[in-house]
């Protein structure tokens, strides 16, 4: 029998299993992430700090430099003061959230008594920051109109949208759920099938058998990222019934589920390894609750990684999920642009290869016996 | 033929040793039984020979191929039916035997006719398309037997065949055991901790204990070994001892056993030992409280050799822990 057909042999009863039993597919496909994005869609709010804006002074007047020693104060935003061009390339790269302008004739025409306004662009990527970006800036503005350059309400803020349409927090919050529908799947099909088949000692049965335990291994490890896949796509589906925003259409939906592929072997391969080194199941429900809950939740899929404490956020920023999250949601909110894509993918696909060898080789050593 | 051969098997789990040097053979055709308490390193050897775990030292042939070396062949020759139920409670019977068929690469145009067949051979035609899950514990081990039957192996392992059953389907369970054996020719080689299993089931068994091998044989010669005749049990109301000791100067029968005031003889002719029993009892100024004649069994061989009877050890959990540290020990 050649190590192919092997393979589909394992692949076949795992898949066969698994829409034999539909109950557990679509609670976890379904269930799962509607739930989440109907509680949380419209739940949450919260204050986010340290927010990268770039500042671009096409004036050098007096006023303007008072305005943007004002618009320094506070924790809300980090200023970084520079040229149009440079500030343009760090929006799009994702350096800062937004470039406020504050135009050439600014000071004199403050002085001479006409109205003027500074021009914030935004990438409303990330609906809570862009919130806090105008809603800071507008402030301070009308400070700075009122009490420092005593010009009334002179000064306004004329607001630009760069990339798309308003966003709501459910289009924020969605592809987090998408990919999160992934990562629990994931840990179903991976870790805690490998502990009901040793529990049950239906591993035995296939180690007894001539399957080569390659097959075995890979066999296993392809049904569940075909079955978290497909959980994905469902739940993808449903918040793009639910009307959230998918910016490049087809390639775009396409796009995302290579995404949940790569994503989806680095999660499986993440769930074996863990399912080889437990035995019991409910120490399996500890891991989920000290590893797969705060992946997600430390992920920015529920609230942006601006909001998190300076002592969080490195935990977030070693977690694969936080990758995954970002890619799936530049990809649907702004499109795809490979340049802003491209070491979102790099972790996702190094962590996929690390976690596929570890959880396989794992696997392959509590198989143990004869070879 | 010799279809299963072993020489010094031994496993050790971290100096423990489960199985110690065992050598014994199985014939084809025959059905052979290792019994002995649970811990005696029945289901070791098992895993040793069906390739599951790597033998210490020693050696082990299946058809003459060696269970380390030739491990994928061996896997081909032989099924196993492990003590938990390995069936996948999601998938219907026929389900399961479809798959176990294709993980031996039995062509499906072979496994639409033999699975019915099989199916059939157990009773379980009509449940063929229900989940397994629904099934009783009976139909499951049923459904297990054929189930190893689908690639057509030449000896399959049961462990412990009938754990956890009750008598009426343990019955049940025999008789397939044995038309599996008779009809399909193939070789059985089991475990058990009851007696009347290996008793009724075995053409050969063998005895094990602490993984040492105290006698293969039939069950017939094994019990005739022991004793002569029958096996009397009789409890007086003074010390045991010192009846025992009288009855071995002054009669025609063995002592076996001495627990307190109950005493337990061996005897070429039961009715006869009786009166001789009654009159020393008498004679001693004590009296049979209890008296019992029977043949011997199997769990009096293992007595025989052991000093213990099988299934005591697991009494309670005090004996248990001792039992474990003698292990321990050793």
């Amino acid at each position: 029998m050649s190590f192919l057909r092997e393979l589909y042999v394992v692949f076949w009863k795992e898949m066969l299993l698994w829409i034999n039993n539909p109950m557990l597919p679509v609670v976890r496909a379904l269930v799962f992430p509607m739930m989440w994005i109907v509680i949380f869609g419209s739940a949450f709010g919260g204050e986010v700090n340290h927010i990268p804006l770039a500042v671009v002074m096409g004036d050098t007047g007096e006023l303007s430099a008072e305005y943007l020693n004002v618009l320094n104060t506070g924790t809300t935003l980090d200023i970084k003061n520079t040229n149009l061009a440079t500030a343009h390339r760090m929006l799009k790269n994702r350096e800062v959230y937004g470039v406020l302008y504050i135009p050439e004739d600014f000071s004199k025409k403050l002085a001479s008594g006409e109205k003027v306004s500074v021009v914030l662009s935004l990438d409303e990527t990330t609906p809570q920051i862009s919130s806090a970006i105008v809603a800071h800036v507008t402030g301070i503005t009308q400070y700075f109109s009122k009490n420092i350059a005593l010009a009334g309400d002179r000064v306004a803020v004329e607001k630009n949208t760069l990339f798309g349409r308003g966003i709501e927090y459910l289009d924020y919050l969605a592809p987090g759920v998408v990919m999160m529908t992934i990562l629990f799947s994931a840990f179903f099909s991976g870790g805690m099938n490998l502990i009901l088949d040793r529990e049950f000692g239906t591993l035995k049965m296939l180690m007894v058998s001539p399957i080569s335990r390659d097959a075995i291994i890979l066999g296993k490890i392809f049904a569940g990222v075909v079955q978290s896949i497909t959980s994905g796509i469902v739940a993808l589906m449903v918040a793009l019934l639910m009307g959230v925003h998918l910016k490049s259409g087809v390639p775009g939906f396409f796009m995302i589920i290579l995404l949940m592929f790569i994503a989806g072997f680095g999660f499986i391969g993440m769930s074996t390894a863990i399912g080889t080194r437990i035995t019991e199941l409910e120490q399996l429900m500890v891991m989920m609750m000290v590893i797969i809950m705060p992946m997600w939740f430390l992920s920015g899929g529920l609230y942006p990684l601006e909001s998190m404490p300076d002592w969080m956020r490195p935990l977030a920023i070693v977690n694969p999920m936080t990758y995954a999250t970002d890619a799936a949601r530049a990809i649907m909110i702004r499109g795809i642009i490979w340049e802003t894509l491209a070491l979102d993918l790099a972790i996702i696909s190094t962590f996929a290869l690390a976690m596929f060898l570890i959880g396989s080789y794992s696997f392959k050593k509590t198989l143990g016996g004869v070879k | 033929m010799q279809i299963i051969e072993t020489h010094k098997l031994t496993k050790e789990f971290n100096g423990l040793v489960a199985v110690d040097h065992v050598t014994f053979s199985v014939r084809q055709g025959e059905i052979f039984g290792f019994l002995g308490p649970n811990g005696a390193g029945k289901t070791t050897t098992i895993n040793m020979l069906t390739t599951l775990l790597l033998p210490t030292s020693g050696e082990a042939y299946i058809s003459g191929l060696d269970v380390v070396r030739e491990a994928s062949q061996v896997r081909r020759k032989i099924g196993l039916v492990p003590q938990e139920v390995v069936l996948e409670g999601d998938l219907t019977a026929r389900q399961n035997l479809l798959f176990h068929g294709m993980l031996y690469g039995v062509s499906r145009r072979q496994l639409e006719a033999r699975i019915p067949e099989l199916l059939e051979l157990v009773g379980l035609r009509e449940r063929a398309d229900s989940k397994v899950r629904t099934f009783s514990g009976g139909m499951k081990r049923r459904l297990e037997l054929v189930k190893v039957l689908v690639h057509e192996p030449e000896v399959i392992f049961l462990d412990e065949p009938t754990i956890g059953l009750d008598p009426q389907t343990r019955r049940k369970i025999w008789e397939y055991i044995q038309t599996l054996n008779r009809e399909r020719g193939v070789t059985i080689f089991l475990t058990t901790h009851y007696m009347e299993e290996a008793d009724y089931l075995c053409d050969r068994v063998c005895i094990i204990d602490h993984g040492k091998i105290l006698d293969i044989d039939t069950p017939g010669k094994l019990k005739d070994k022991i004793g002569e005749g029958d096996i009397i049990e009789v409890e007086v109301s003074g010390r045991g001892k010192v009846f025992a000791r009288a009855l071995e100067k002054e009669c025609s029968c063995r002592i076996k056993k001495v627990e307190g005031n109950s005493i337990a003889v061996s005897a070429r002719r039961g009715e006869y030992a009786l009166k001789e029993i009654f009159s020393l009892a008498e004679r001693l100024g004590m009296e049979v409280t209890s008296i019992s004649v029977r043949e011997p069994t199997l769990e009096d061989v293992f007595i025989h050799y052991t000093g213990r009877r099988i299934r005591e050890e697991l009494a309670s959990g005090g004996s248990m822990m001792k039992y474990l540290a003698r292990r321990l020990k050793h």
